[in-house]
């Protein structure tokens, strides 16, 4: 077996343990709430008059059946995990009897189409910035220091709401939040998407500024600190020219940036969910918001474990991938050091 | 003995974030001859590594050079101003040989990459193959394996390594190799086979000549032709080996050699002391001679004057005591510790 | 050896925690960084509004109803009332005290599992070391927001404490890590070589011979733990998980954002509680970013 190989293994075998880890904590955890959630589920339904006696009989069983409630709970573990590998998320609660994996793929598209641009551009505009800053130094560096820290430093639901409040309603430049204009239906014709797009800067923006802060005051601390070390000395003292000197560094500092790029686009499901509760904005973040308020256990797993899924493999993804690139991580599999 | 490279009253401070100022090398003037090895010792913070990194042009913030020249050739260049030192002094008048050489490389380039960009620097046409080849022929001259052209830096043993820099520092045959600590972080074999190769260099006129920078004594007087002695900041004395060695003539030069264990027989059987006390503040160091706090000899001029370089009993040494020494008993011979 | 030239690289300072401080005061006090002292002026002001400010102002219920809908600031109400009435400015007080405190609990609780993992995983090497580690990325991998959630569903009444505790116990893992990392760099100094030899036994290196070499360097870590666990109780309790029966930072945010206080133009009920996270966020990663600078001077530029 190649080094190579043998590196692939492990990291597989531990990235396998730690999925199986969520989902083990996924199912586990909502069960650990006292009384049985579908009593109390039918309970409301009958409070609420939306259902009577047969009908109601009828969703009571359904939950007991789809969750093997009346077994033990290793059986309603094999159950839980017989139903995801079939890509069975289960029924949700509050929008009976609607699939949690429908209610998802209707959200999803939103919230990628939110963060994956605003992602892109912070990030190509944050190590643009932090490079310039950490290679010219003085009052240019100092600035964008201390602004890049500023903004990164603000919780990122604190800059959507400040933005809502200083663009939407104080100065009503853009719509006060939501997807589209209500009462219109998601179509895919020109004027719903331009209606979109208008509903789509403010909750961009306030994503874009907060990466660009953070990739900023990361790029530009990696490049000082590769600009102080021994090897930049070295290559200066043997005359090597300034320009190659810089495509050291930045290649050097780039390796994490890259790394980041890859965990931010991972986490990008779970990495903004309250910008979405802020601004109304029709993605995963608010559908979690309101499967929490109506106690919809089955939803909220189902967004919990995507989240998951998202960063399990975007981990694994950079780590192959580290392992292919970075010749000091080659070593170490080759067991050269 | 016709000097190649002269190194002119050199001032350096370190500027402190606080405005405060380390004058880490004051006033001092050396000058080495081809085919010459010259030691330089002090104890740590006596401005030896700092006069390494003004002479190797490689002085950066927060250290400055407030004064000083470099003369080669009868070509004079300022040290204040680094960037009106011609770029092939880099590397071919003078080249550095770093402390420490774990982190001297580029740790994501080939050892090749970094040779191909360091002869590039100096001829903008040469060919990549020709290069490496360059690079090649010069290892198998010196014993060392071709193939560590193709390793990263952290493929190579420390002390492989430490050679292979050396081979690096000298591929573009620099007059005067400034060699600063280059053993302090290895074993005593790989101590060993870096000093036969810098000899080595210097037989096959590779090299024209090694300013060999050490606090360790015993090493120097086994290699080099002369030895200076620097405590904090200034040259205190100058001689050659078996002068600084077998007749040392500053206090300071006596309390160094009596706290090193010296194979020689005159030093032999001596026991092993400290000198009391600690090196002066350099933001605020001592009026007169800066040795004088730790000096059993001190006299009263010694806490008001510098004493000057004066040439005695054929070396140099700055001392108020030695000076009166050698006016009072015109023979030295009985003095000798 | 020689005696007089023994390098100083070879020493190592000792960096207790009273030398810490003084090490803090010196530089800064010489203006070093102004960050600093901006860093450390913010955070009195919040914490001497959020813990002495209840004493001096009198104990007042911030659940209790003083007026209407969304009230303006007036002179009874210094900062209006929120959607249900209650006083805003008293519950600001209240809420920065609450959201400190579980930060304060979350980051004690997370620095502390963090250095004892890292520290016997640094320091024991070998199966140890592969162990905790291994355990230590599977845990990182799995996002701590997702435990967060579910721990939150699963634990029904949320106390302060339970809530310190949960967040704590999910954010351990990046300390854990670079703690690690640090210990491994020490285990080869030679004062740790001495009081092996002297019979000293693991607890007890680690305690007296390799965390106070690290002290700074955990104080950092602890500023940042703190950080986010004020920032990640607040992300919660807006998601509607946060502390049962009382008022935080975020739960303000959290009824203000329900209430539609942002699109009514309640200034009074959002804002405050937005400027205090973000002051208090700002205010911590400063603190951190200057003691970085203060501990590594090849941070520093110039």
């Amino acid at each position: 077996m190649s080094p190579f190989q043998r590196y692939l293994l492990t990291k597989t075998g531990w990235y396998l343990l730690a999925f199986f880890l969520a989902i083990a904590a996924n199912f586990y955890l909502p069960r650990l709430i006292p009384g049985n959630p579908v009593d109390a589920l039918v309970a409301r339904m009958a409070a609420g008059g939306g259902a009577e006696g047969e009908a109601l009989r009828r969703i009571y069983q359904h939950y007991i059946s789809e969750f093997g409630l009346d077994r033990p709970m290793w059986e309603q573990f094999l159950v839980y995990l017989g139903n995801l590998a079939r890509g069975d998320l289960g029924t949700s609660f509050s929008v009976f009897p609607a699939r949690v994996s429908d209610l998802i793929l209707k959200a999803l598209p939103w919230t990628i189409a939110l963060q994956l641009p605003a992602i892109l551009l912070g990030w190509i505009l944050g190590n643009t910035l932090g490079a310039i800053a950490a290679y010219r130094g003085g009052w240019f560096d100092r600035g964008a220091f201390v602004g890049s820290l500023f903004i990164s430093s603000i919780p990122y639901y604190c800059l959507a709401i400040m933005l809502l409040y200083g663009l939407a309603v104080a100065l009503p430049i853009f719509p006060a939040g939501g997807g589209y204009s209500y009462g219109r239906l998601p179509t895919l014709s020109w004027s719903f998407l331009m209606d979109a797009l208008r509903h789509y800067w403010l909750p961009f923006l306030s994503l874009v500024l907060i990466f660009i802060g953070g990739q900023a005051v990361g790029m530009r601390s990696m490049a000082i600190y590769e600009l102080n070390s021994d090897y930049v000395n070295y290559a200066r003292s043997l005359g090597v020219p300034d320009r190659r000197i810089i495509s050291y560094i930045f290649r050097n500092a780039m390796l994490p940036q890259v790394t980041g790029l890859a965990l931010s686009i991972g986490s990008l499901v779970g990495g903004a969910l309250i910008t979405e509760i802020v601004f109304g904005y029709p993605g995963i973040g608010t559908l979690l918001f309101s499967a929490i308020r109506q106690n919809d256990y089955p939803l909220i797993q189902g967004v919990t474990l995507l989240i998951v899924i998202g960063i399990l493999l975007a981990n694994y993804l950079v780590d192959i991938a580290y392992g292919l690139i970075d010749p000091r991580v080659r070593a170490v599999q080759a067991g050269e050091r | 003995m016709q000097p190649i490279l002269t190194v002119d009253r050199v001032h350096a401070v370190y500027r402190l974030p606080n405005g405060a100022e380390v004058h880490a090398v004051d006033g001092v003037s050396l000058s080495i001859a081809e085919g010459e090895i010259l030691g330089i010792v002090g104890e740590s913070g006596c401005g030896k590594s700092t006069l390494a990194s003004v002479i190797s042009l490689t002085a950066r913030p927060p250290l400055y050079v407030s004064e000083g020249r470099l003369i080669f050739n009868g070509h004079s260049v300022p040290l204040t101003a680094l960037d009106r030192v011609p770029n092939d002094w880099r590397g071919r008048v003078i080249a550095l040989l770093p402390q420490g050489a774990m982190n001297s490389l580029n740790p994501t380039l080939r050892v090749r990459d970094f040779v191909v960009d360091v002869l590039r620097a100096h001829d903008h046409s040469i060919d990549r193959r020709i290069a490496i080849e360059r690079a090649r022929e010069r290892l198998e001259q010196l014993s060392l394996p071709p193939r560590v052209l193709d390793s990263y830096p952290h493929q190579l043993s420390g002390g492989m390594k430490q050679r292979v820099v050396a081979v690096l520092s000298t591929i573009l045959n620099p007059r005067v190799l400034i060699a600063d600590e280059p053993t302090s972080a290895l074993d005593v074999s790989s101590q060993r086979a870096l000093v036969n190769l810098l000899l080595e260099l210097l037989e096959r006129q590779i090299i024209g000549s090694i300013m060999f920078i050490s606090h360790d004594l015993p090493l120097l007087s086994n290699v080099a032709d002369r030895i200076a002695v620097m405590y904090a900041g200034e040259l205190v004395e100058l001689g050659t080996t078996p002068q600084i060695v077998r007749a040392p003539q500053h206090p300071y030069t006596r309390a160094l050699l009596q706290a090193t264990l010296v194979p020689e027989r005159t030093i032999r059987g001596r026991r092993i002391e400290g000198i009391p006390g600690q090196p002066p503040d350099l933001r605020q160091p001592p009026p007169g001679c800066r040795f004088h706090p730790r000096c059993p000899y001190a006299l009263e001029q010694c806490r008001r004057e510098r004493p000057p370089l004066e040439t005695i009993e054929g070396r140099q040494v700055a001392c108020w005591w030695v000076a009166r020494q050698h006016r009072t008993v015109p023979s030295m011979e009985g003095l000798a510790p | 050896m020689d005696v007089v030239a023994a390098p100083q690289k070879h020493t190592v300072v000792r960096r207790g925690p009273l030398r810490l401080l003084l090490s803090i005061l010196r530089l800064g006090g010489i203006g070093v960084n102004a960050r600093f002292w901006v860093s450390i002026g913010l955070l009195s002001a919040i914490l001497i509004f959020g813990l002495l400010g209840p004493a001096l102002l009198g104990k007042r219920d911030p659940l209790r109803i003083v007026g209407g809908l969304y009230d303006p600031p007036s002179s009874k109400v210094w900062l209006g009332t929120d959607n249900f009435g209650r006083d805003v400015f008293t519950q600001l007080m209240y809420g920065t005290r609450t959201s400190l405190t579980i930060g304060l609990i979350a980051g004690a609780i997370a620095t502390g599992i963090g250095v004892a993992i890292g520290t016997l995983a640094g320091f024991r090497g070998g199966m140890v070391e592969e162990a905790l580690m291994g355990f230590t990325n599977v845990v990182i991998t799995i996002p701590s927001i997702v435990i967060l959630i579910l721990l939150s569903i699963a634990v029904q009444s949320r106390s302060i404490l339970a809530m310190g505790l949960i967040i704590g116990i999910t954010s351990w893992p990046w300390t854990a890590r670079a703690v690690r990392a640090q210990t491994a760099s020490l285990r080869a100094r030679e004062h740790l070589d001495i009081a092996r030899l002297s019979g000293a036994g693991t607890l007890s290196l680690i305690l007296w011979d390799i965390i106070p070499y690290m002290f700074s360097y955990i104080f950092m870590a602890f500023v940042l733990q703190f950080a986010s666990g004020i920032l990640q109780e607040a992300a919660l309790s807006l998601l509607g998980l946060g502390p049962s029966n009382t008022i935080s930072l975020g739960i303000m945010l959290h009824w203000s954002l329900l209430w539609e206080a942002v699109r009514t133009g309640a200034w009074w009920a959002f804002f405050p509680p937005t400027v205090f996270l973000t002051v208090i966020a700002f205010a911590l990663l400063l603190l951190q970013s200057s003691l970085d600078e203060i501990f590594n001077p090849r941070l520093r530029r110039k």
